[in-house]
């Protein structure tokens, strides 16, 4: 008795939130936006928008990447990426999966409840750990944060205001570090627990093509992103991406998604291309 | 391992060996892995620190924190996961990711933010626990704490007022409860007979939900529908903490 009361309370709430733009098809028009590729844009919301991209070619629907210097500002939620469909703009990958899922399309319809919540598990994971750990690289070490994020931060704006809103946000990430204890973290104990994070996401993908055997869902999506970024993005030394190579099943998965999702749809060799 | 283990944490109430889940959950832990903690409850002499509670100290350490608590037993051959495979342990770490992200913020908010349930059962509990004029600071602290955390990790714009962060919280935390009764389905415990530490982590943040008695209840409500979920806990409950319940 009460399992259906919970189901149908639950659907209740899911019919409420997406109610709009449900009927309309998916347009060729959509866009997403992100910051400038080469000068601006950080290691944390490049993993984040090369996980919606990888979740979009899963689904199979087209979308063409914007770059934006204010594409933070624009954004609804503050967060990048965001995507503009229709009269719709929708950010950050959970609300976007749920959008389009509305207008008809999903990856995880096939997977049964405990699936399911082994999946929004997983998810969970990746931004507890993985993307927590890339902030924390990213604003609180200060060798990246003097060599390379003050500068990327700031590059769009002129001086002193490059300045002031690189440092705003800073504090600002500093202050949530330690609202949720990372603050006293030091840079290995963050590293290892990196380090925990693939080894268990290693674990679980073991030798399967993806972490629900033989079709992707948004957690392979999520993986890639954060992963294949930190594979590939230069920092002021190698030991974040040194943690994930220990893994060779998880480079394994790199490969393969970029190899069918991107490289194959004829996006060239480089992977992503933006205009 | 001769060496007495010591674990100052906050007592208990409503049957539970305590309120607080983080001492909870590392209370749970030991029991289950059979590990011979000496329980200090803070009450409201001076002695002992309140700060980063809970807190394990041996001969020559001091540990705070329940993960670095687990980490730290576990090295001492305490260990609940042992009979555990790979893919189960990494199952652990996700579905802890999944607590802490989505019942977490829910959780604080019930007790630390919500001002019928904090004024009139909260704050008089940890009040009556520390020492004068502590008590007139500490738990108003520990809820500025608790509102900080809600809002920094989850009130970005546009959900600036927290009524409207109240809202997706709590449905988060619903969620998740449905999640974790799914995965229970009718097992004893997570993964199969045995206790371990995701069992600890469910039951640290589940129990106090579901024993103490609040003015505003709504995912107390939602809990008690889950009704594999409430058996969890009182089969915890009934197996390992039973001798501790005369004095709760």
């Amino acid at each position: 008795m009460s399992k259906e009361t919970v189901t149908r309370i639950n659907s209740n709430y899911q019919q409420y939130r997406v109610s709009d733009g449900a009927a309309e098809p998916w347009p060729e028009n959509a866009t997403l936006y992100q910051q400038l590729k080469g000068e601006q844009i950080l290691l944390s919301d490049n993993a984040a928008s090369l996980a919606v991209q990888a979740f979009l070619q899963m689904c199979n629907l087209p979308i063409k990447v914007v770059c934006r210097a204010n594409a933070e500002y624009m954004s609804p939620s503050g967060k990048v990426p965001f995507i503009h469909v229709g009269n719709q703009v929708v950010s950050e990958l959970g609300p976007i999966v749920q959008f389009v899922k509305a207008k008809g399309h999903s990856l995880s319809d096939g997977l049964d409840e405990v699936q399911k919540a082994e999946m929004k598990a997983y998810m969970e994971l990746v931004n507890n750990m993985l993307l927590t750990a890339e902030l924390y690289l990213q604003w609180c070490d200060e060798a990246t944060v003097g060599e390379i994020t003050h500068a990327r931060y700031g590059s769009p704006y002129p001086w002193p205001l490059n300045h002031i809103l690189a440092y705003q946000k800073q504090w600002e990430v500093k202050r949530k570090m330690k609202a949720i204890g990372w603050g006293n973290k030091t840079l290995d104990q963050v590293l290892e627990d990196v380090d925990q994070c693939c080894q268990a996401l290693s674990q679980r993908l073991g030798t399967q093509p993806y972490f629900f055997n033989k079709q992707p869902t948004e957690l392979d999506a999520l993986v890639f992103g954060h992963l294949y970024t930190i594979l590939t993005t230069q920092l002021t030394n190698d030991e974040l991406s040194e943690k994930v190579k220990n893994y060779s099943n998880l480079l394994a998965f790199c490969r393969r998604i970029e190899q069918h999702y991107f490289e194959d749809r004829g996006k060239g060799s480089s992977s992503i291309r933006s205009s | 391992m001769a060496a007495p283990l010591e674990l100052s944490c906050w007592g208990g109430g409503w049957g539970l060996p305590s309120v607080h889940s983080e001492s909870l959950v590392v209370m749970a832990y030991a029991k289950f892995s059979g590990a011979p903690l000496k329980v200090n409850v803070i009450d409201n002499t001076w002695r002992g620190s309140r700060g980063d509670v809970p807190i394990l100290t041996t001969e020559d350490n001091i540990v705070s924190q329940p993960a670095k608590i687990l980490n730290f037993l576990r090295k001492q051959k305490y260990n609940a996961d042992y009979e555990l495979s790979a893919k189960q342990g990494a199952d652990t770490l996700a579905y802890i990711a999944l607590i802490e992200e989505k019942l977490l913020p829910a959780v604080l908010h019930t007790f630390w933010v919500e001002s019928d349930n904090y004024f009139t059962v909260t704050k008089p509990w940890f009040a009556s626990r520390i020492p004068f004029p502590l008590s007139l600071i500490l738990p108003g602290r520990m809820s500025k704490g608790a509102l900080n955390r809600i809002l920094l990790t989850r009130g970005e714009p546009p959900l600036y007022h927290l009524r409207e962060v109240e809202a997706q919280i709590y449905r988060d935390a619903k969620e998740c409860l449905n999640l974790l009764s799914n995965r229970l389905g009718t097992s004893q415990f997570f993964f199969g007979d045995t206790p371990s530490t995701l069992d600890a982590y469910v039951f640290g943040f589940l129990a106090p939900l579901y024993k103490v008695r609040f003015p505003k209840v709504q995912l107390q409500e939602h809990l008690k529908q889950l009704s594999n979920l409430c058996r969890f806990c009182d089969d915890i409950l009934n197996s390992y903490f039973r001798l501790s319940l005369g004095d709760g």
